[in-house]
């Protein structure tokens, strides 16, 4: 496919079909201990948190760049208004838990959106995955890496699997 | 255009100074709003001493050097004001906050009523007015949490009960103080005032928090560059309009739209920007200024002096004893038999020392005092060096106080790293001797 034909589609293409199954996300329960959320976190770039993985209930979102408040010692952190939540973060100050380090209420996307309004979302609030969400329920993912990977795929320029 | 020139030079001055006073004051491991407040003083005292024209750094406004320069700059820390207020709301956690629990809230309400009260109180017994008497009182209400946390953190007790109740009682504390202010600052008769707050709260903070999701959807629509931000911000300006019209305070305004905004994931997404613009430019402005208004001559007079240690008394004395009493009566949600025991006792002194350091909720209802006429013109430099005295104290004796009220814990902690090193050691010879024996 053409490039221009390629951006076309893939602008129009529903977050629905794009996106991984809830099985493969990266999950952790609100009461995880934060190694387990670093583990993950060597190989992916963010981790969900939920309520529990009966119900999947978003709680928050834990990003790669989070882990820089988590591992600075609380000497490092200026305690100013507006600034304290970050702030709660280390891991010396105190935070043992997934819920004590996540942000709450991550961005959402519906899954009959495009990926051209993900794409407009990501940049409006500079975030490079957004929750897909149902009825509270966290039901899917859109990253930056999964746009990559499906452009590559409708371009068919990637490896094996896209030229299936 | 030479005024427009100065004014730029001090803007550009005021930041640069403020930056490095919070960097050194930092390095000392107190908050670095000191620092900001240091570089105004002398910034606004080579002025007050002749020693630079206030055409040259119109930063210093009433005492006979308003012009038109100094009312742009006092305007622009009034928009710090109004930014601090915003980004503290949108920082916060309101469904944190609902749970909160009956210590917290006990404590909360006594550690700002016995401060006000005591306030209230002993400036009227010294002859101020008892409106300028209530607003002296409000300056004492609301705590600023940061150094009780970082003491805390350091010392491994902010995720103790005593630790997660100071957090949420003094956010709350925060809410009242600024709250407070209102009825400081607000004219017309109690009715009337009561019935514009309830008005208020309808239109802000019930009508407004179903309303928002929908702005901020609209806003997103637009596709234009900082749409949303630019939306957001034009929105709690349009709050702080009425809330100035109404009360003659701003920051209520900005509180509530940046507690509304708080609740949605769009809103906190906001933070990164708002906090740029605030801590980038506007708000350590703010702080410059406010250190630039007090005048040192003002100490001549014995009464600032006065006004200093009554203010610096009741400011640690009322909160020990309003916020440790609070908590104290509660006994911990643990019952009656532990109401007269040695350990609440101590937690709940504990809690009252945490509560002792008052920063920029402090500085910011001074402000608004002063600017919305609670305090008189006149009576404004006292109050500025008492201020700025009770928040030099208060931010220097916690520290060590709360090292001493835990002292316990500290201890105690320690023997069980002790302890735990001692078993580490054992299990180690065990099992050097296990090898040795199967060898």
């Amino acid at each position: 496919m053409e490039l221009e034909n390629a951006l076309e589609t893939f602008h129009s293409m529903k977050v629905r079909s794009i996106m991984p199954r809830p099985e493969t996300l990266p999950v952790v329960e609100r009461d995880a201990e934060i190694i387990n959320v670093l583990k993950l976190l060597r190989t992916r770039h963010h981790v969900w948190v939920v309520e529990n993985r009966e119900t999947m209930r978003l709680f928050g979102v834990i990003r790669y760049l989070d882990v820089i408040d988590v591992l600075l010692p609380p000497k490092s952190y200026k305690f100013k208004l507006g600034t304290t939540s970050r702030t709660m973060k280390s891991l010396l100050g105190g935070a043992t838990r997934a819920e004590d380090v996540a942000e709450k209420n991550p961005l959402t996307i519906e899954q009959d959106a495009t990926v051209l309004d993900a794409l407009m979302k990501m940049r409006k609030y500079r975030v490079q995955v957004l929750a897909v969400v149902e009825d509270g329920r966290l039901v899917g993912e859109v990253s930056l890496r999964i746009l990559i990977d499906e452009l590559l795929r409708l371009l068919r320029v990637g490896g094996a699997q896209w030229k299936q | 255009m030479e005024a427009v020139t100065w004014l730029l030079f001090t803007i550009g001055i005021a930041l640069i100074l403020a930056k490095i006073g919070d960097a050194i004051i930092e390095r000392f491991e107190f908050p670095g709003v000191l620092g900001e407040l240091i570089m105004g003083m002398v910034l606004g005292n080579l002025v007050y001493f002749g020693l630079v024209s206030p055409h040259y750094l119109p930063i210093v406004s009433g005492q006979g050097f308003t012009t038109t320069a100094t009312e742009i700059s006092e305007f622009l820390a009034k928009l710090g004001i109004i930014f601090l207020l915003f980004l503290g709301a949108l920082d916060t956690d309101i469904e944190k906050l609902k749970k909160t629990g009956l210590t917290a809230t006990v404590s909360t309400v006594l550690g700002v009523f016995v401060p006000l009260v005591l306030g209230w109180f002993v400036l009227m017994k010294m002859g101020y007015p008892s409106r300028e008497a209530f607003a002296g009182g409000v300056l004492l209400t609301a705590t600023s949490i940061g150094l009780t946390v970082r003491v805390m953190m350091d010392l491994g007790v902010l995720k103790s009960e005593v630790g997660a109740a100071s957090l949420s009682a003094s956010v709350m504390d925060d809410f009242l103080g600024i709250a407070l202010v209102i009825f400081a600052v607000g004219s017309g008769s109690l009715i009337e005032l009561s019935a514009k707050i309830v008005l208020f709260f309808i239109i802000t903070g019930v009508i407004w928090w179903y309303l928002v999701d929908y702005y901020i959807k609209f806003a997103e629509k637009l596709h234009v560059e900082k749409g949303v931000l630019g939306m957001a911000l034009g929105m709690m300006f349009l709050f702080a309009a009425l809330a100035e019209g109404w009360f003659a305070a701003a920051i209520e305004g900005a509180f509530m739209m940046g507690l509304v905004l708080s609740k949605l994931p769009e809103g906190k997404r906001l933070m990164d920007d708002v906090r740029a613009i605030g801590y980038g430019l506007l708000i350590p402005f703010f702080f410059v200024h406010t250190g630039a208004m007090l005048n040192l001559t003002v100490f001549k007079n014995a009464n600032a002096l006065v006004l200093a240690a009554v203010l610096t008394t009741i400011a640690v004395v009322g909160k020990v004893l309003g916020r440790g009493f609070g908590a104290w009566i509660t006994a911990w949600g643990r019952g009656r038999d532990f109401l007269f025991t040695k350990e609440n006792f101590w937690m709940s002194l504990q809690m009252g020392i945490g509560s002792i350091p008052r920063t920029e909720v402090a500085l910011v209802d001074l402000m608004v005092a002063i600017h919305g006429g609670a305090i008189p013109p006149e009576d404004a430099p006292e109050f500025i060096a008492a201020t700025l005295i009770f928040i030099t104290v208060s931010v220097l004796i916690t520290p060590p106080l709360l090292k001493w009220a835990f002292r316990r814990e500290i201890e105690e902690a320690r023997a069980t790293k002790v302890a735990r090193k001692v078993e580490r050691i054992q299990e180690t010879k065990e099992k050097i001797k296990e090898l040795k024996g199967s060898q």
